[in-house]
């Protein structure tokens, strides 16, 4: 294949770094071998986050961030992941909110407790809420490396990293500035003789995804939009899952086409309800708005004035003032979980 | 003359743009409304693609407040992931991507990355692409919603995010490896553009009345192609309003708010 490119240079004048072709994460022999070495048992894989966190959470990773924006989040997870500390991190997702300003913030705080090194991804920010300080925060200063894709191109990231193979060809990036300051490539394409552009899979080492339901090995189905959290769980060499609700292996059998996430892929299982609060879980309950822009509001006014308290309090009160997350749930009153509820409308799933 | 606010004449625009039994790629606000207007009034067989997954919602929830909201699911004909919905792009299903940005230029290329000159020390930096770089490379046609200020419509963009016609080069978008055919519209509050198919540069298609062409113009920094025949915008009745605030946006969360920044 040859290498070609567009004509963006033509008319892009940004200055940046080139990035050397190399995976941030595990190349995908590596990630292969792992998934060769591990047990393929169905067996009971429910734990709790702490110890799941606590065994698959090292200093340095790539970890994978489910979810989308701020839709079926792994906030419990992420939470959880703050309050232990980690260090170095890469982040990997296609968008989201409250789960990377959670690491964010973590980071602005206190440096040797969490800090990311870089991030790769397609969209950080609240949608209507607003765009997201402490990301504007930490780019602006210079303080995380970031690659920038589409949401297809992290998507189709993770997919390709899914189906065991090193890139893949797709049609977007091209003529934009991605083109140049991401790690994709340009190639001709040996059928059509036309460019097509290359990204490469992308393998966390560890991928937290939240799901509906999955029975005790694993087997997890999802309802609602599937965002991209098979591919994730099926492309990360160590998969935290937590779900809304165990369901018995049964109706796994029952319904197999209903399974989103198969159970090889699938490393620690927590069953934790509300496990996406304050993000929206399709069929259970909506997103909470207020806790959201309460969060938002802490990180802004940091960004605007370099007053770190109402972030702290923040931290204080909702992270490290609990010992897990039923204490973080306690803090939401029953009349809030309620109305979301309530809000989201009884969308049908089944857990039968 | 009814009444109307700036987001108000832009979803109403949006809308017309719209043709029936296409589909439209949606992103969060006011192409939603738009086209959820278009579904109610001239276009009902108008589906929606949703990029966290969903084709054909039935938004009798209300207003999605996210591209990945329960209410974009709800009732859909076709629910997946990410993948799934940009590959029906990739594949030639949507017609229209509706998307926006913080800046635009004479091309119709979009920035919703950063501002500076430095992309590892960016002097703004915005969410990212999201989905839209996807949508303008792949839809067919690339509709775009914009505040029409001198900052925003600049002669150089500082990031190329969604692609456009590139350098107004015939064949900038083949070697791009995109498959969309491009920049359709561009829709504000106070003029409606298209692009000139032998330049692709953009043009002026029609004026808010009693708003002049050379009104429009000083309001861009490139040099915007005049036609002698600029119609007048189609102003929203009272009607038309009723339905916007009463039966899409009932709670009023794309409606009452300003042109976000």
């Amino acid at each position: 294949m040859k290498k070609v490119s567009s004509d963006i240079k033509k008319i892009s004048q940004i200055k940046y770094q080139e990035k050397s072709l190399e995976y941030w994460g595990p190349t995908p022999d590596e990630a292969r071998k792992i998934m060769v070495n591990k047990s393929k048992a169905l067996k009971d894989k429910r734990t709790t986050l702490k110890e799941a966190v606590q065994e698959h959470v090292k200093d340095g990773i790539n970890l994978g961030i489910g979810g989308f924006v701020n839709t079926r989040v792994p906030f419990a997870a992420v939470q959880e992941v703050v309050r232990q500390g980690v260090r170095d991190l890469t982040l990997s997702f296609q968008s989201n909110s409250i789960c990377v300003e959670l690491l964010a913030g973590a980071m602005i705080l206190d440096p040797d407790r969490v800090s990311i090194k870089r991030a790769e991804f397609a969209w950080w920010g609240y949608e209507i809420i607003g765009i997201a300080p402490l990301l504007r925060y930490l780019t602006t200063n210079g303080l995380i490396e970031v690659d920038d894709y589409t949401n297809y191109g992290m998507s189709v990231r993770f997919k390709a990293a899914a189906m065991g193979i090193p890139f893949i060809p797709i049609r977007d990036h091209g003529g934009s500035d991605m083109e140049l300051v991401n790690k994709g490539t340009m190639m001709e394409c040996p059928y059509t003789g036309r460019n097509v552009y290359l990204v490469p899979a992308c393998h966390p080492d560890v991928g937290l995804v939240h799901v509906s339901a999955a029975d005790m090995n694993g087997n997890a189905r999802i309802f609602g939009a599937l965002c991209t959290c098979p591919e994730i769980a099926m492309a990360s060499t160590y998969s935290i899952v937590t779900a809304e609700k165990i369901i018995a292996e049964e109706n796994i059998r029952n319904f197999p086409n209903m399974t989103e996430i198969p159970h090889p892929a699938v490393d620690s299982l927590v069953e934790r309800p509300y496990g996406a609060y304050p993000g929206a879980c399709y069929g259970f309950h909506w997103f909470d708005m207020d806790h959201i822009k309460m969060f938002r509001a802490a990180g802004e006014e940091f960004r605007q004035t370099g007053d770190k308290t109402k972030l702290k309090q923040y931290y204080d009160e909702y992270v490290f003032g609990c010992e897990d997350y039923d204490d973080f749930l306690e803090k939401i009153s029953y009349k809030t979980l309620k109305k979301l509820n309530k809000l989201d409308g009884g969308q049908p799933i089944v857990l039968t | 003359m009814a009444e109307y606010s700036h987001v108000e004449m832009i979803a109403y625009t949006g809308s017309r743009v719209l043709e029936d039994e296409t589909i439209v790629f949606v992103g969060t606000g006011l192409p939603i409304v738009a086209a959820a207007y278009a579904q109610y009034t001239h276009a009902p067989g108008l589906l929606m693609i949703y990029e966290a997954g969903s084709l054909a919602p039935i938004l009798d929830m209300g207003m999605p407040l996210s591209v990945g909201d329960t209410r974009a699911g709800r009732k859909a004909t076709f629910l997946k992931g990410l993948c799934s919905a940009f590959e029906l792009t990739q594949r030639g299903y949507a017609d229209y991507a509706f998307i926006g940005g913080a800046q635009i230029d004479m091309y119709g290329n979009l920035c919703s990355t950063m501002q500076g000159d430095d992309y590892g020390k960016p002097r703004v930096r915005f969410p990212g692409s999201g989905g839209a770089g996807a949508m303008a490379a792949n839809c067919e046609k690339t509709i775009a919603i914009m505040v029409l200020e001198k900052r925003r419509f600049v002669k150089q963009l500082d990031f190329v995010t969604s692609i456009g016609f590139g350098d107004g080069s015939p064949d900038y978008r083949e070697k791009a490896g995109v498959m969309g055919s491009g920049p359709y519209r561009v829709i504000t509050n106070q003029a409606l553009f298209g692009f000139c198919e032998d330049t692709r540069r953009m043009k002026l298609l029609e004026v808010k009345p009693g708003v002049k062409p050379s009104d429009i113009q000083d309001l861009v920094e490139f040099e915007l192609i005049i036609p002698s025949d600029v119609k007048d915008m189609k102003e929203p009745s009272e009607e038309d309003l009723r339905i916007l605030r009463d039966e899409i946006d009932k709670e009023g969360y794309f409606l009452k708010r300003q042109v976000q920044k």
